[in-house]
């Protein structure tokens, strides 16, 4: 869709929406007022911890990563033999840690107010929820996310711009791993991520999503890392596989 | 036509009722500060990125911090005449006169061991910002002119920081940067072309700074080469200066530059062998940035451990 299109259609959609507010009917869904598209299908491109990422790490390899002392010695309890016994093979799929894990994802709308992602690597699902709270329910690992648009700026008045930026908050997230090797996150991490998408002059478009991990179990600060995938015309290449403890 | 139709459209729906449609109003209170505040976001565009950014280490630290290894080409997608200019890259070259004062140049000083501070440059009549400066311990102050101005000829000289414009995508900064010096991607001895140009997105999230950096370069990559790199708002940290001064570091004969020849570039699969990762992925490619390369990889774990430096 060319930016003209996307701008006729984001033009209209506003005026939908201000029509409705004025007469008093329900507001819009985030479907409709979305400031960014970052649905389709979009694969990640691993320039960075590479050594962490496309390969299983080392135990004891944790560069990089803000550990306290309790959160470097549950690292070192890490058995993967252990999380498959348990059933655990999950581990390193939660939702602190999915959007590392090199592979292709496929962001869709569940409904009007859930935007959903769904990755290869793992086979999960992700859901933001929009403007609506949540049952509280078991910890899973890809806990409860609550969904924001945060609208690019601009000029107060001026015409609406096809930038900005979701926010999202997830909590109730079943404990896991930062990284393959037994990095722990706790049941009490707060994650905090924002997705943006962008527009290259060579008809690329990337996903940036920053990401940061709020764990005073484990860590010594937030844990900050972005990450990248570039959009795929189609589902070529998708290949979904279980979780792997190893 | 149609642009034009909706947007009038649009400012139908958006201008205020009529003011026979108005309900009675409260009389204004006096203040200055609500006029004052709506005055001030009327003019906004864009977001502020003025402060003091750290750098978060929290990807890749011992690339970006001690240092890469040798031959640890993994995830860069560089062709094979980038490839020898690293392999036969020799370190000692730093200790060069024309070296040891070399700064980072615009596109790698994000992923750099360096603070930065993001500064704005105003109008004093219009008020509007015209630049944002950007300078990291280890760098020349860098300009990114938001004023319109053309980028200059293809004879202008290249610099380190090149020339830089921007351009707003609602609150996400965009940024063309042409005139590179010949850099690096990494700091061991992975060449950036001085043809190559940079797009970079300043993006805002919060205390939160994430720059994505984009490398286009004809010479050295075979695809678009991108990093994200996330900076934390640190309202305590101060850049020092950073004086740099040249110094006779090793006595060797004048006009010797430290190099390797390709035949003796045995040490680059070093890295690889100790960490248990393929030779063939170390030398790093496109193929290699895409999960799909995956499964050329070992299912055993990586045998080296970073160690805390």
């Amino acid at each position: 869709m060319s930016m003209r299109v996307k701008t006729l259609a984001f033009a209209f959609a506003l005026s939908a929406t201000l029509v409705a507010q004025r007469g008093g009917q329900p507001p819009a869904s985030a479907r409709t007022i979305a400031p960014v598209d970052l649905t389709g299908y979009w694969v990640s491109i691993v320039t960075e911890d590479w050594r962490w990422r496309m390969m299983t790490p080392a135990k004891g390899d944790y560069a990089s990563v803000p550990l306290n002392a309790e959160g470097t010695r549950v690292a070192g309890t890490w058995d993967p033999a252990k999380d498959e016994a348990a059933g655990e093979q999950c581990r390193s799929y939660g939702a602190p840690a999915i959007m590392r894990v090199p592979g292709r994802v496929h962001i869709t709308w569940q409904d009007d107010n859930t935007l959903r992602i769904d990755t290869d690597a793992g086979t999960q699902t992700r859901t933001f929820q929009f403007g609506r709270a949540q049952s509280p329910g078991e910890p899973t690992w890809q806990g409860q996310s609550v969904a924001l648009w945060e609208p690019g700026g601009g000029r107060r008045g001026a015409a609406p711009v096809l930038a900005g930026s979701l926010k999202v908050v997830t909590t109730r997230l079943r404990p896991g791993y930062l990284r393959k090797n037994g990095v722990p996150y706790s049941a009490n991490a707060l994650l905090t991520e924002y997705y943006r998408a962008t527009h290259e002059d060579n008809g690329d478009s990337w996903l940036i999503v920053t990401t940061v991990v709020d764990d005073p179990r484990y860590l010594t600060g937030r844990f900050f890392t972005s990450s990248h995938f570039k959009k795929l015309p189609d589902a070529s290449g998708w290949k979904p596989a279980p979780c792997s403890a190893r | 036509m149609l642009v034009a139709a909706t947007v009038a459209l649009t400012a139908v729906l958006v201008a205020p009722p009529s003011p026979r449609a108005q309900q009675p109003q409260p009389v204004p209170s006096g203040s200055l500060v609500e006029v004052i505040d709506d005055a001030t976001r009327a003019a906004a565009t864009g977001v502020d990125f003025t402060g003091e950014w750290a750098p978060r280490f929290h990807e890749d630290q011992p690339e970006r911090v001690p240092g890469p290894e040798l031959g640890d080409y993994l995830g860069i997608p560089i062709n094979p005449a980038a490839r020898m200019r690293g392999e036969t890259w020799e370190a000692s070259i730093q200790t060069l006169w024309e070296w040891q004062c070399r700064p980072h140049s615009a596109d790698y000083i994000w992923r750099g061991p360096s603070p930065v501070r993001i500064s704005k440059e105003m109008d004093p009549v219009s008020r509007q910002l015209t630049a944002w400066h950007a300078e990291w311990l280890r760098s020349v102050d860098r300009q990114i002119y938001m004023d319109g101005r053309p980028h200059p000829s293809e004879s202008a000289p290249h610099t380190w920081a090149g020339f830089s414009t921007g351009r707003w995508e609602g609150d996400m900064l965009t940024i063309k940067t042409t005139h590179l010096k010949e850099g690096y991607v990494r700091r061991n001895g992975l060449p950036r072309s001085d043809t190559a140009t940079l797009t970079e997105h300043w993006m805002l999230s919060g205390d939160v700074l994430t720059v994505a950096t984009i490398v286009y370069d004809p010479v050295y990559l075979t695809e678009p080469f991108i990093r994200t790199t996330d900076y934390e708002l640190d309202l305590h940290q101060q850049n020092p200066p950073y004086p740099c001064e040249v110094v006779e570091e090793v006595d060797r004969p004048k006009g010797s530059v430290p190099h390797k020849l390709p035949s003796d570039t045995n040490f680059v699969t070093d890295f690889a062998t100790r960490c248990g990762i393929p030779i063939a992925a170390a030398k790093g490619g496109a193929e290699t940035m895409y999960p799909e390369y995956k499964s050329k990889l070992p299912a055993t774990p990586a045998t080296c451990v970073a160690a805390p430096r």
